[in-house]
């Protein structure tokens, strides 16, 4: 179906707007980085130079890199992971209950609306130290809290604050794919002897894989591009690099470091990454799932 | 013994809305019972019930004499079929056969042997290792079906299996269904809402209303002796003429040309009832009534007359008439009926419910 528009003019300048948008916050700051990415620069913009790719072959030389790489994979497969685990879970539990459901539902949705740097502070309280709730209970049952100085519990502070702000979305989906799972199938596998646990994991599990699919998808990039805010708010990439991931390098040698140039190259692998799993998105996701 | 007993069987929902009153009902071995009624009427709930995927609020269900009112839909050693099939989406045929017997615990071996006993009877043999969404609507059916005998269950539970079929599928099915349930053997509880299948299915049919048993019978009991005017407009096709009428000094009020006298029906308000096919058209001297034509459907084999009859009081009731062969009465026309009097059925007005006509 298309729609004629008398004017030619018309619909392009309706949509001049949203061009306009996406080419200076978008597009031009892209072709910036992509620039960048063969200059090296000196800390105060004053000068530079063309360097081709010695950015690029810096950056897979330097071993911190491959630590950030690291740090990356170990953070986004736990958000993912346990993101989407917790959220199923609460989603199979809401979609149980039976009494003040609507309730249960939007509680469980408000931590999406929670600005990331905010949530980050939350868990920062939380996990202090010297005065956090949850740090001196973890005390008293013999555990020694100091993300400040233990860099797994950094990481874990880190995976804690980024996976809560993502569980509302992953449930969201998870209690839609549940609910369009049939009850009769359930009641099926009921009357053909499947005990309630098997029932989840041989019939409704597999009928939310198109689900489940699209959600590792949508975490992995949340959690590679999406989490600079709660990391930066809650240990600001330490302690050392323990929790400096692939994005939280490129802000930290860029706009502490001053190495433009290194940061530049750093955003175009990045950039690559993006484009690698948006085809994976739209090639598999589109096509959904087949069982 | 019976082999499925339904005693005092009834529904409350937590709200207080009383689905199901009571039902009695006593189903023997190898029965083929269909409950039949319009939608909304409890069959399917009452269905539920007694697969355990409905609790029963009062009452008893016993399978083989015990009592299984607090049993899992497992123990109570039931199959149903679903009305969407209810097939595991991402399991093949053959897997979907055999879920339940795994899930008991039955070796592979006896598994392999009961799923291609299973498929040879059902010809799923080439289906086996298909998914169901590569499977015709029919195809699925007898899936589903395959699935319920595999297990050899105590009772086979039905809940309108064929209403996802086309016409011509579902009498082919039906037909099936039936031939296979006297092979098995296996006591059958089904449930529908379309007469024909319960009239042709049915050992013994179970009319349904309001969550209540109307009448429970063999089909030809309720077609010839309806216990109930509801009864009697839902079992047959079109559904039976009933015309409301009175008794008055002995003599039915119908119009001019019908009189009856009837000692025991002094001054009570009735309901006249005539189905379509037990009219004939005589000559104008003989006739009972006068029909007016309205409209004529011609089904080749026979054809429906819609129209209203001409009544002595003034009344014009809207009438059917269902005359074999081929007849073409003019729209307006006024066809002459013979009505005879073994043909009537005669309901208490207020009651609804059928009055023994022992008046001529």
């Amino acid at each position: 179906m298309s729609v004629h528009f008398p004017q030619k003019k018309l619909p392009y300048l309706l949509l001049l707007p949203q061009l306009v948008i996406t080419f200076i916050f978008f597009l031009w700051p892209a072709e910036q980085a992509i620039e960048q990415a063969f200059y090296q620069e000196d800390a105060f913009g004053l000068s530079r130079e063309f360097v081709g790719l010695d950015n690029f072959i810096d950056i897979f030389q330097d071993p911190q890199y491959y630590t950030s790489i690291g740090v990356t994979l170990i953070f986004s497969f736990s958000v993912a992971f346990l993101g989407m685990a917790l959220a199923l879970w609460l989603a199979v539990m809401a979609d149980r209950v039976i009494r003040g459901k609507l309730a249960y539902q939007t509680l469980l949705i408000w931590p999406y609306a929670v600005a990331p740097a905010l949530a980050g502070v939350l868990w920062w309280i939380l996990f202090d130290p010297s005065m956090g709730p949850v740090a001196l209970w973890l005390e008293t049952v013999g555990v020694e809290w100091n993300h400040f100085l233990n860099g797994d519990q950094a990481m874990i502070l880190v995976v804690i604050s980024a996976t809560w702000k993502q569980i509302s979305y992953n449930f969201l989906f998870f209690l839609a794919g549940l609910q369009a799972v049939p009850r009769s199938l359930i009641e099926a596998a009921a009357i053909d002897g499947a005990s309630p646990a098997k029932r989840f994991w041989d019939i409704v599990f597999p009928l939310l894989s198109p689900t489940t699919f699209f959600l590792l998808v949508v975490n992995l990039v949340y959690a590679f591009f999406d989490t600079f805010g709660v990391i930066d708010a809650t240990t600001q990439g330490g302690p050392g690099v323990s929790t400096a991931t692939m994005v939280y390098k490129v802000f930290n040698d860029g706009f502490i470091g001053l190495d433009l140039g290194s940061s530049a190259a750093q955003s175009v692998v990045l950039m690559g990454l993006v484009g690698i799993m948006t085809v994976v998105q739209f090639r598999y996701i589109e096509r959904k799932v087949e069982y | 013994m019976s082999d499925l007993v339904l005693e005092n069987i009834g529904k409350t929902y937590a709200n207080g809305y009383h689905a199901i009153p009571s039902i009695d009902l006593n189903i023997e071995q190898g029965e083929f019972i269909v409950l039949v009624g319009p939608s909304g009427c409890g069959k399917s709930t009452l269905l539920r019930m007694v697969a355990g995927l409905e609790t029963i609020t009062q009452g008893d269900l016993l399978i083989k004499g015990e009592r299984v009112n607090d049993k899992e839909p497992a123990a109570r050693d039931i199959a149903m079929v679903f009305q969407n099939y209810a097939l595991y989406p991402h399991m093949s045929v053959y897997d979907n056969m055999a879920y339940g017997l795994k899930n008991r615990g039955v070796n592979k071996d006896e598994i392999d042997t009961k799923v291609n006993a299973v498929a040879v009877m059902l010809g799923l043999e080439e289906l086996l290792s298909r998914k169901p969404k590569q499977l015709s609507g029919g195809q699925r059916q007898r899936v589903a079906m395959g699935r319920a005998m595999v297990r050899d269950p105590k009772v086979f539970l039905f809940d309108e299996p064929l209403s996802n079929l086309d016409a011509k599928l579902r009498v082919q099915m039906r037909v099936e269904i039936r031939e296979l349930q006297r092979k098995l053997g296996t006591t059958t509880l089904y449930v529908t809402h379309d007469q024909v299948e319960a009239m042709t299915l049915a050992d013994r049919l179970v009319v349904l209303n309001k969550g209540h048993a109307e009448q429970i019978g063999t089909p030809m009991e309720l077609y010839d002796r309806p216990a109930s005017t509801f009864v009697a407009q839902f079992i047959g096709s079109p559904s039976m003429n009933l015309i409301p009428t009175a008794v008055k000094s002995e003599y039915l009020q119908l119009g001019v040309d019908i009189r009856l006298p009837c000692p025991q029906l002094a001054d009570q308000k009735l309901i006249w009832g005539i189905r379509p096919e037990h009219v004939e058209i005589c000559a104008a001297e003989e006739a009972d009534v006068m029909l007016s034509v309205k409209a004529v459907e011609a089904l080749g084999a026979e054809t429906l007359v819609h129209g209203s009859l001409q009544l002595g009081d003034g009344n014009t009731p809207n009438f059917v008439v269902r005359l074999a062969g081929h007849h073409t009465p003019k729209s307006g026309e006024r066809l002459p009926l013979r009505v005879p009097k073994s043909a009537w059925h005669l309901f208490d007005a207020e009651t609804q419910q059928r009055v023994e006509k022992s008046c001529n």
